[in-house]
């Protein structure tokens, strides 16, 4: 194992952590943009949404990814990020923040339930949005804890 | 079990052989913030990696990682 293999792992951790907070960004805003569509589907949320063309969004995200890449490319099969994939730090960060990511979103259940039924929207649609819901707080919480546990 | 915890001489051994973090997660072949938690007492290595540590400085895996009552190394660094 190089040093310059080991410069590019630390480099690949630096961006692997840049892309995860990207990925976090995203998360929360396509479940807040589902949740609303959920809460109000023919609201205001739901006729501006249908408005926007997706496409426009999809290479916005994919622009901001590759500007945190900076034009570096990191096949799967390279020294360097197998070597980040197996490490033991990242993986028991990982682990953690998904054992309390489980636990966030089965606590989550209840006030959920309460909140959405409060909302005077369709059982079925409640449903979903509690999905949506969890779906979103179960994502946001694990990559949060997982940046926040593999920090120096 | 919940009365001892694990302690190393990764920083000792490292500083005798004039080897960085870097250069030492290299030769284990783990990434160098795996090297820091494990110094820094963060984390517990599997056993696998504590011997691939230990291959790579040239000694048992006994002399880097010690069982230590919390009573005694209460205070002590990691």
């Amino acid at each position: 194992m190089s040093q310059a293999t080991d410069d590019r792992s630390e480099l690949f951790l630096q961006f692997s952590q840049r892309k995860l907070t990207t990925l976090l960004v995203i998360v929360l805003a396509v479940g807040a943009a589902g949740l609303a569509l959920m809460l109000t589907p023919t609201g205001t949320v739901w006729r501006a949404v249908s408005r926007i063309s997706l496409v426009p969004v999809a290479v916005a995200i994919v622009l901001i990814v590759q500007m945190t890449l900076r034009g570096r490319r990191w096949p799967p099969d390279s020294p360097e990020v197998r070597m980040a994939m197996q490490d033991e730090w990242r993986r028991t960060n990982m682990n953690r923040a998904s054992r309390l990511a489980l636990v966030v979103v089965l606590l989550a259940q209840w006030p959920l339930a309460l909140v959405l039924g409060f909302t005077q929207i369709p059982a079925p649609r409640g449903a979903m949005a509690m999905a949506m819901a969890s779906i979103t707080l179960g994502l946001a919480t694990q990559i949060a804890l997982f940046l926040f546990f593999d920090r120096e | 079990m919940g009365d001892e915890r694990l302690q190393n001489t990764i920083k000792v051994q490292r500083a005798m052989r004039d080897l960085t973090q870097a250069d030492l997660a290299a030769m284990a072949g783990v990434t160098r913030r795996s090297v820091n938690a494990i110094e820094t007492g963060r984390m517990v290595p599997s056993v696998l990696l504590a011997l691939k540590i230990a291959r790579a400085l040239g000694i048992p895996v006994e002399t880097i990682f010690t069982l230590q009552p919390r009573e005694e190394s209460a205070g002590m660094a990691p």
